[in-house]
C-alpha cells in the first residue's frame, strides 16, 4: 500500500515535471523547489491557521489548501520563469537548480516560520467535514457528516483520484492548442516564433502549470506523511523525478507513468534488500546515476518513446536532414554546424 | 574584520577559481556543463587522503599521484560518458553529466562512508597552521599565504600553457570552431581529452587544498563546491578562462563578507543568488563576450 501511494504521488510529480523537458524541451533541475513550496504551504496553513479559530481555520481545510498550494506553486513558477525562460537550455537548468537550493536554504534558515532543520511535525490528516450541509443532510443522517482520514486507505483513494485527474489533464493538454504550441517550441523555437507563437507566454504558462503540479504533490506529501523537513527536498529528489521522466520517455505520458512506477518500485525494493547493510543504501542513488548515463547512451527516447514526434532526444534527424540536403541539392552540408546553429 | 574577511575570501576564492577553470575550459570547447567536475575535486581530496593513510606515502608524492589519477579519471569520464554523446542534443549530454555526478558521489559515499575524514596529524607540518603575519589585528597563516600563492602560480602556468604552447593554441582553436580546427590538422579528440585532464588535475589540487585548509573532507563536498565554482565560471563569463579566475575570487570574497556581515546560514545562498542574478541580467558574464544566436 505504501509503495502504491508513493508511486502514484511520483506519477503526479513526474507528469508535472514532464511538461517542461518533455513538452517544452527545457531542462528543469529545480522541480523539488516547487514540491517543497507546496509541502510547506500545506504544512504551515494546517498548523498556523488551524490554531487561529473560526474565520481563518477554513484555510486549514485540505480541500482549500490544494488550490492554494497550486496557486502558490504557479506564482513562484511565474516569478522564477518570467525573467529566466528566455535563457538557453543549460543556463535555464542551472537557474532552476539554484532556485531549488535557495528554497531549501530559506526553509533551513527561517527558523521562526519553518522551524528550520527540525521540520514541521504533527500535520493533521485531512478530513471531509460536511457540517455546513447539515440542514440538508439531516433528512438522511442523524449526525453531521464528519470523516477524518485514518490509516492509508483514504489517502490511497485521494492520490488515486489526483493521479487520474492529472493523467486526464495531461492528456487534454497534449492535444490542446497549448500543447501543440509547446511541441512546436520544443521542436524548433525559431520556426515556432515565426509562426506567430508567443514563445515566452507559452513557456511561462508551461512552467506555472508544472510548478503547480509539483506544489499539489507537495501538499499531498505533507498531509499524508504528517511531517516535513528540509531533508526531504534535496536536489537529488529533483534528479530522481527527472530520472523517471527520462527513463519512461520524455513527453510520453504512458512512458512517464511507467518510468515513475518502475523507479519507485525498484528503489523501494533495493531499500529493503539493502536493509542489513546501511552503508550500501547509497547504491540506490549510484544506480540512478548509471541508469541516467546508460539511458542517454543507448535509449535516449526512453522506454515508451513518444510516437508522434520522435525528435525530442533522437539524433537521427540530423543525418536524415543531411542526406536530404545532399540528395536534393547535391551539396554536403555540415551536420554539426547545422545542429549548433539551431 | 574587514581585511581579515578579505584574506579569508581570497583563500576561498582561489579554490573556487581553480575548480571554475576546469568548468570553463570544458564548456569553452564542447559546450557541456560538466556536472561531475565537483566530484572529481572531491575525489582528488579523497585519493590524496587514501594514499597518505593506506599506503603511507609522503604527502607531496600522494598529492602528485592524486592529481595524476584525477587527470586520468577526467579523461576516462569524457571517453565513457561524454564522447558518445557529442553529436546528441545538449539536453542528453547534460543529463549524462548529472548521472555521472550522482554515480561518483554515491560510490565515494560507499567507499569512504559519510563521515568527515581528516588528514592524519603530521601530514602538514604544524608550522603552516600557526599564524604567521600580523598586520594590525589581521592574521594571515602561512597556509593561507601558500594557498593564495599556489593558486596564482597555477593560474599563471595555465595562462602560459594556453597562450604560449602548441597544445594551448590548439585548444583555443577548438574552442573557436571544432570543424575548422580539425580541417587544419588538429586532433580534436586529443585536445578535448587534454582539456579534461588539465581541468581535472586543477580540480584535484583544489580538493587537496581545501582538505588541508579546513582539515575535513567528506564525499558530499564536491556538490556545493562544484555549484559555487560553476557560479564563479558564470560570473566571469563561461568559456572565458581569465573570467573564471576573476569570478572565483569575486565569489570567494563575496561569500566571505556575506558570511561575516549578513548571516552565516545563507553562506551558500549568496553564491546561488549571485549566480541567478548574473545569469538573468548578464548571461555572458562580466568578462564574457555576447554570443549571437544564428538562425
Amino acid at each position: 500500500m505504501y509503495i502504491c501511494i508513493l508511486s502514484m504521488l511520483y506519477i503526479v510529480l513526474a507528469l508535472g515535471l514532464n511538461i517542461i523537458p518533455g513538452f517544452t524541451g527545457l531542462l528543469d533541475l529545480g522541480f523539488v523547489g516547487f514540491y517543497a513550496i507546496g509541502a510547506y504551504t500545506a504544512g504551515l496553513l494546517t498548523l498556523k491557521c488551524g490554531a487561529m479559530g473560526p474565520p481563518w481555520d477554513i484555510l486549514s481545510n485540505y480541500w482549500v489548501i490544494i488550490p492554494l498550494a497550486a496557486l502558490n506553486g504557479a506564482l513562484w513558477g511565474i516569478l522564477l520563469g518570467a525573467p529566466t525562460l528566455r535563457l538557453t537550455g543549460d543556463y535555464f537548468a542551472i537557474v532552476t537548480f539554484g532556485f531549488s537550493e535557495l528554497v531549501v536554504l530559506v526553509i533551513v534558515n527561517e527558523m521562526w516560520l519553518t522551524r528550520g532543520p527540525m521540520g514541521l511535525p504533527g500535520i493533521s490528516s485531512p478530513g471531509i467535514d460536511l457540517t455546513f450541509l447539515y440542514p440538508i443532510t439531516r433528512f438522511f443522517f442523524e449526525n453531521p457528516i464528519v470523516y477524518s482520514f485514518k490509516g492509508k486507505v483514504p489517502f490511497f483513494y485521494l492520490i488515486l483520484f489526483m493521479m487520474i485527474a492529472t493523467i486526464f489533464i495531461m492528456n487534454r493538454l497534449e492535444d490542446s492548442r497549448l500543447g501543440r504550441a509547446w511541441f512546436a517550441i520544443r521542436d524548433d523555437e525559431i520556426a515556432a516564433e515565426c509562426s506567430g507563437i508567443n514563445i515566452m507566454r507559452y513557456k511561462v504558462i508551461a512552467f506555472a502549470i508544472s510548478a503547480s503540479f509539483g506544489a499539489i504533490g507537495g501538499s499531498f506529501f505533507a498531509r499524508w506523511f504528517g511531517f516535513i523537513s528540509p531533508v526531504s527536498f534535496k536536489f537529488w529528489e529533483s534528479i530522481l523525478i527527472l530520472c523517471m521522466v527520462v527513463l519512461g520517455g520524455m513527453g510520453s505520458i504512458p512512458g512517464v507513468i511507467l518510468g515513475a512506477t518502475v523507479l519507485v518500485s525498484l528503489s523501494e525494493l533495493l531499500r529493503q534488500v539493502l536493509e542489513p547493510w546501511p552503508d550500501l543504501v547509497q547504491a540506490r542513488y549510484a544506480l540512478f546515476g548509471i541508469i541516467l548515463i546508460l539511458m542517454m547512451r543507448f535509449l535516449p527516447a526512453g522506454l515508451i518513446p513518444l510516437s508522434r514526434v520522435k525528435r525530442v532526444m533522437s539524433t537521427k534527424d540530423e543525418s536524415i536532414l543531411q542526406t536530404m540536403n545532399e540528395s536534393f541539392f547535391s551539396v554536403s552540408t555540415d551536420s554539426k554546424k547545422l545542429s549548433k546553429d539551431r | 574584520m574587514f581585511i581579515q574577511q578579505l584574506v579569508n575570501g581570497l583563500t576561498l576564492g582561489g579554490v573556487y577559481a581553480l575548480i571554475a577553470v576546469g568548468y570553463t575550459m570544458v564548456y569553452g570547447i564542447i559546450e557541456l556543463i560538466n556536472f561531475a567536475h565537483g566530484e572529481i575535486y572531491m575525489l582528488g581530496a579523497f585519493l590524496a587522503f587514501t594514499f597518505v593513510t593506506m599506503l603511507n606515502l609522503p604527502f607531496p608524492l600522494a598529492v602528485l599521484l592524486s592529481i595524476s589519477c584525477c587527470a586520468l579519471f577526467g579523461v576516462i569520464l569524457e571517453f565513457i560518458a561524454y564522447r558518445p554523446l557529442r553529436k546528441a542534443p545538449r539536453l542528453a549530454a547534460l543529463i549524462t553529466a548529472i548521472g555521472a555526478s550522482l554515480f561518483l558521489q554515491n560510490v565515494a559515499l560507499m567507499i569512504w562512508g559519510g563521515r568527515m575524514k581528516t588528514y592524519p596529524k603530521g601530514t602538514i607540518p604544524e608550522i603552516f597552521k600557526s599564524a604567521l603575519f600580523y598586520m594590525g589585528d589581521v592574521k594571515v597563516s602561512l597556509l593561507q599565504y601558500d594557498i593564495i600563492s599556489i593558486t596564482i602560480f597555477l593560474m599563471f602556468c595555465l595562462h602560459i600553457l594556453i597562450t604560449q604552447t602548441k597544445i594551448g593554441t590548439a585548444m583555443r582553436a577548438c574552442a573557436q570552431d571544432k570543424t575548422t580546427a580539425s580541417l587544419m590538422g588538429i586532433n580534436v579528440n586529443r585536445v578535448i581529452s587534454f582539456t579534461f585532464a588539465v581541468g581535472s588535475g586543477l580540480g584535484a589540487v583544489a580538493g587537496i587544498i581545501v582538505g588541508v585548509y579546513y582539515n575535513a573532507i567528506f564525499p558530499m563536498m564536491g556538490y556545493t563546491a562544484g555549484v559555487k565554482a560553476f557560479a564563479a565560471a558564470v560570473l566571469g563569463g563561461i568559456g572565458n578562462i581569465p573570467g573564471a579566475m576573476f569570478g572565483g575570487f569575486v565569489l570567494g570574497i563575496a561569500e566571505s563578507y556575506g558570511a561575516g556581515y549578513l548571516s552565516s546560514g545563507y553562506r551558500d545562498g549568496i553564491a546561488y543568488a549571485i549566480m541567478i542574478l548574473v545569469i538573468i541580467f548578464r548571461p555572458s558574464g562580466i568578462l564574457g563576450r555576447k554570443t549571437v544566436v544564428k538562425v
